[in-house]
């Protein structure tokens, strides 16, 4: 079990460390719909979260 | 029943719950990428669509999303009940990892014209059917390899990817980026993170092909007693049809709102609604993650101890009756000066009441252009709260920021009158000695925008109310001087530690509420429908909400009933499972 926690840690602080180096990205998940054919901002908070799994 | 001698996990445990969960990192894993990267697929591939085509691809792609996966559920849910859970989720494993490794060398509309989204959303559709199959799948592999008492921890596990699978795609997306550059990126580098599926693809199949079938279908197997008909037996059949329905409304529904409210909603409303820029709310998020991880394994274990139910309805409960004060804190630690502007100034939009819709658009291809909902559109995009106020039939809308009177639409002279001072204050600051290059990059858009006849008065709206809400304290962006990173975080996690809750156990759950001729279909098709629908729809509901009435929480009020509806029908008739003998009933 320890193993897998400091994998974990591991694998996490990675992340954390090139999400805050990385810049902007989206993490609300997959767009549906119109929103997954604009290739501009979208223009209203509905169009810019459309996180369906 | 549930006192079992403590024992480690045997390396086949554990080889079947890592076979397992890398499915499901797998579908996490496309779920982000197809987030993080929509805007450049779109660009490469639908770019070049007429209006109507648009469309159409537009509600395949919602198709893809929200229609496919049920049926995913249901046609492999069925195959895994008749020949076996082994080879039906290697068969989605393949379609899902095949699909996305395509879409990594498929040539873009500038190389094969319409084929090329055709066959993506081909792909998309193809790997929403997998999809599918491949959560209840993991899930009934791993409940039925799990010894009694145990299912909750061991079934947890899988329960971890969501983080794995957004992490894992954080690191190929930016990894990719950071290494050849944003244009290279751009250009050709967003397929890297589909073709590296292909490791995990091979990896999987391979650890896949190694495993056995799980006890239970074996045991079912050798005794003749497989379902012919697990569709009709899991929905033709009231005992058994009550069960489904009841895994929907009792559990699922609410345990998928307050996940997507605690997760998807959360990060939303800190960049949306608040206007925290992007990197900062990523990361306070992904903290609260990493801390929240960890009670998914806590709270399948302890499901095994006192209950399924128990801890699943009391995340529903604690989600309904803290999301509002949640949120509300989350404000004030985030934005105070929203908060403040929110409280001190008077906002109202004067209209008709028959022009104002219920903008409710799953699809996003309905367009809202009445002045109303024009004007509530920009108002809730700028988290303004407002007030409604009926004008006669007819009557265009107007917004009222304190004393100021904002128009909605525009004369053409307006319009020319705003371009002629537009063009004077690009002159101005082309003048300026130093130049400011970001205000000449400002003033041109400016101008260009009204000169366009298609953005003219949205432009001139958005200037208008712009300054308007500016002096009445509402401010642009969040102050990153006032932004309180600790409290932010410590909400995030206690939202993430809700999603802990309902999420941890669910699968166990689901497993233990169906016999194991029909558990594959009977799981699979309430945990897609209630995550799926339930879950998928609450951004767009929440801002039609919010548009609606004109408060920026009232979105809340949707995961909050159906939390709550959840939480008395899984009280009432959802029976606790921790107990039940899986083999009872084969």
């Amino acid at each position: 079990m320890w193993k897998i926690a400091v994998g974990f840690v591991v694998f996490a602080a990675l992340a954390l460390f090139i999400l805050s180096k990385g810049g902007d990205i989206d993490m609300s998940g997959e767009k549906h719909g119109a929103d997954a054919m604009h290739t501009e901002a979208p223009t209203t908070p509905a169009a810019a979260a459309s996180a369906a799994k | 029943m549930a006192n079992v001698a403590p024992r480690p996990m045997s390396a086949e445990e554990k080889k079947v719950i890592f076979a397992s969960s890398l499915g499901t990192v797998f579908e996490w894993y496309d779920f982000y990428l197809y987030g993080s990267l929509a805007a450049i697929i779109a660009k490469q591939f639908f770019s070049g669509l007429d209006e109507g085509s648009a469309f159409i691809f537009a509600l395949l792609a919602f198709a893809a999303g929200f229609i496919v996966r049920p049926f995913g559920a249901i046609f492999f849910g069925r195959l895994g009940d008749m020949i076996g859970r082994k080879y039906t989720f290697l068969v989605t494993i393949l379609i899902m990892g095949l699909s996305t490794f395509l879409v990594g060398i498929l040539p873009t509309y500038a190389s094969i014209g319409v084929a090329a989204p055709v066959i993506l959303i081909a792909l998309r559709l193809l790997q929403g059917l997998a999809l599918g199959g491949e959560y209840g799948g993991a899930a009934t592999y791993v409940a039925e390899h799990a010894p009694h008492g145990r299912r909750g921890e061991y079934t947890a596990w899988i329960q971890t990817t969501a983080t794995l699978g957004l992490f894992l795609s954080l690191m190929v997306i930016l990894g990719t980026r950071t290494l050849i550059g944003e244009e290279a990126f751009a250009d050709w580098g967003w397929r890297v993170p589909f073709l590296v599926s292909i490791v995990m693809l091979g990896i999987s199949v391979y650890i896949r092909l190694s495993m056995n079938e799980s006890p239970a279908f074996q045991k079912m197997k050798s005794e003749g007693k497989t379902s012919k008909a697990p569709l009709s037996e899991s929905f033709g059949q009231w005992k058994n049809l009550k069960i489904v329905i009841l895994a929907l409304f009792g559990l699922v529904m609410g345990q998928a709102v307050v996940w997507y409210t605690g997760q998807f909603y959360a990060l939303f409303f800190l960049t949306q609604a608040l206007k925290v820029d992007g990197p900062t709310a990523n990361i306070m998020v992904a903290i609260s993650l990493i801390i929240g991880t960890p009670f998914f394994i806590l709270f399948g274990i302890l499901s095994d101890k006192i209950g399924r139910k128990p801890i699943i309805m009391a995340g529903v409960l604690i989600g309904a009756l803290t999301f509002f004060p949640a949120f509300k804190m989350l404000t004030e630690a985030a934005n105070p000066d929203l908060a403040k502007a929110q409280a001190n100034s008077k906002v109202t939009v004067t209209a008709d009441p028959a022009e104002c819709s219920f903008q409710f658009n799953p699809t996003g291809t309905v367009k809202f252009t009445s002045s109303c909902d024009i004007a509530k559109q920009r108002l809730a995009g700028a988290s303004v709260s407002y007030e409604n106020i009926v004008a006669p039939a007819g009557t265009t809308a107007v917004i009222k920021v304190g004393e100021t009177e904002v128009k909605v639409k525009y004369a053409p002279e307006e319009i020319a009158a705003a371009k002629v001072k537009a063009e004077a204050k690009l002159a101005e600051v082309s003048a300026a000695n130093p130049v400011d290059d970001k205000a000449v990059a400002a003033a041109k858009k400016s101008v260009a925008d009204l000169g366009n006849e298609k953005t003219a008065g949205a432009a001139l709206l958005g200037a208008n109310l712009g300054a308007a809400l500016k002096s009445a304290g509402y401010p642009a962006k969040a102050d990153m001087a006032k932004f309180d990173k600790v409290k932010v975080v410590m909400i995030l996690s206690f939202l993430v530690l809700l999603v802990t809750m309902v999420y941890g156990p669910i699968a166990a759950m689901l497993v233990e509420m169906f016999p194991t001729r029909i558990r594959y279909t009977s799981m699979s098709l309430p945990y897609h429908i209630g995550n799926g629908w339930f879950g998928g729809l609450m951004p767009t509901t929440a801002f039609a909400i919010v548009a609606q009435t004109g408060n920026m929480y009232n979105g809340l009020w949707y995961p909050v009933i159906i939390a709550s509806a959840t939480f008395v029908i899984g009280m009432l008739l959802v029976k606790e499972t921790k107990d039940v003998d899986i083999y009872a009933n084969d």
